[in-house]
């Protein structure tokens, strides 16, 4: 049985690429913070479409859960280990620099770069030790570019786009693959309180992505015609930052 | 455990978890130096001690292990005949 862990896996992005896993054959690790009923339904569609999954809530900024959740997953599947890990998990809490209050630091930061470190080396030794591996984390725009309104964002997906490619020169030798994707304007909850009229009007393609267009990135990442690439950040933006 | 079996179980998970060669495998070996063992080959070392010897390897005590024969005094100390 091939596990794969998707953060986040509730909603959006995190949705799409778990059903696109689960498509791949990956029996998907859903991780979500609190939102059950949303998880619940993804897992009726991967179900429905003849997939597997567990449910797995924990708050992947906070280490004790972190360590606790890892640890009864282990305990139950004591021959497996997640081959695939997405780091997809993130919260945005945007605000002008001026006006921003600490906690909208913090809790951008702690979610999406705090998060990725604490599963990330947890999951990493099976990873080594097994001689194979996918760490894809999910980046942004927003962190290559940076976006006014959004240093927090911008910093903690930027950190990530440095840990990824720092952690893919630690694991290389034992077939471990590290990845960021890096998408663009993209249509779920988190962007739908932006002008998308207005916006897409400065994207080449005119138009938001889909999450299943950075679901299929993040799948074809994680497959084994992948094996080569690593410690790369590719963008998925509609031609909208090169 | 007695001491040959500790050296017997070393050299096994050497030759065939690490993929160093068995000529290679004596006691004066350095590690690092003559076996070429890496940063990374010590999260397989730690995961196979554990499994096979039962006990985990606390980073600070292996700071001094520097040869074969340094490390397998180490699981001696964790295992031996007791």
């Amino acid at each position: 049985m091939k596990y794969a862990l998707v953060t986040g896996a509730s909603r959006g992005i995190g949705r799409a690429v778990s059903l696109a896993l689960a498509q791949q054959g990956y029996t998907i690790v859903m991780n979500y913070h609190s939102n059950h009923e949303a998880a619940r339904q993804v897992a009726q569609e991967i179900e429905a479409a003849g997939g597997k999954c567990e449910l797995c809530p924990f708050d992947v900024s906070n280490p004790e859960e972190v360590e606790a959740a890892v640890a009864k997953w282990t305990e139950a599947h004591p021959d497996d280990y997640i081959s695939v890990l997405v780091n997809n998990a993130g919260v945005r809490h945007d605000n002008l620099m001026i006006f921003m209050q600490n906690d909208e630091w913090h809790s951008v930061l702690n979610t999406t770069l705090n998060g990725f470190f604490y599963l990330t080396r947890r999951l990493l030794k099976d990873m080594l030790t097994h001689r194979g591996g996918r760490v894809i984390n999910m980046a942004s725009l927003s962190g290559l570019k940076g976006l006014p309104g959004q240093t927090n964002y911008s910093a903690a997906k930027a950190a990530l786009i440095g840990a990824t490619k720092a952690l893919a020169q630690e694991v290389a030798p034992r077939k471990v693959t590290v990845n960021a994707v890096a998408p663009g304007f993209v249509e779920t909850d988190m962007t739908k309180d932006l002008d998308e009229n207005q916006l897409k009007e400065t994207i080449p393609m005119k138009r938001f992505g889909k999450p299943e267009e950075v679901a299929d990135l993040v799948a074809f990442l994680a497959s084994d015609k992948a094996a080569y690439i690593t410690g790369q950040v590719i963008s998925i933006n509609g031609g909208l930052y090169t | 455990m007695e001491r040959k079996e500790i050296e017997d179980k070393v050299k096994e998970f050497l030759i065939d978890d690490l993929e160093i060669e068995e000529e290679k495998i004596v006691p004066e070996a350095k590690l690092k130096d003559d076996l070429g063992i890496d940063s990374l080959d010590y999260v397989d070392i730690v995961v196979i001690v554990e499994k096979k010897f039962g006990f985990k390897i606390k980073p600070e005590e292996m700071a001094n292990v520097v040869t074969l024969r340094q490390f397998c005094d180490y699981i001696e100390s964790k295992v031996g005949n007791k």
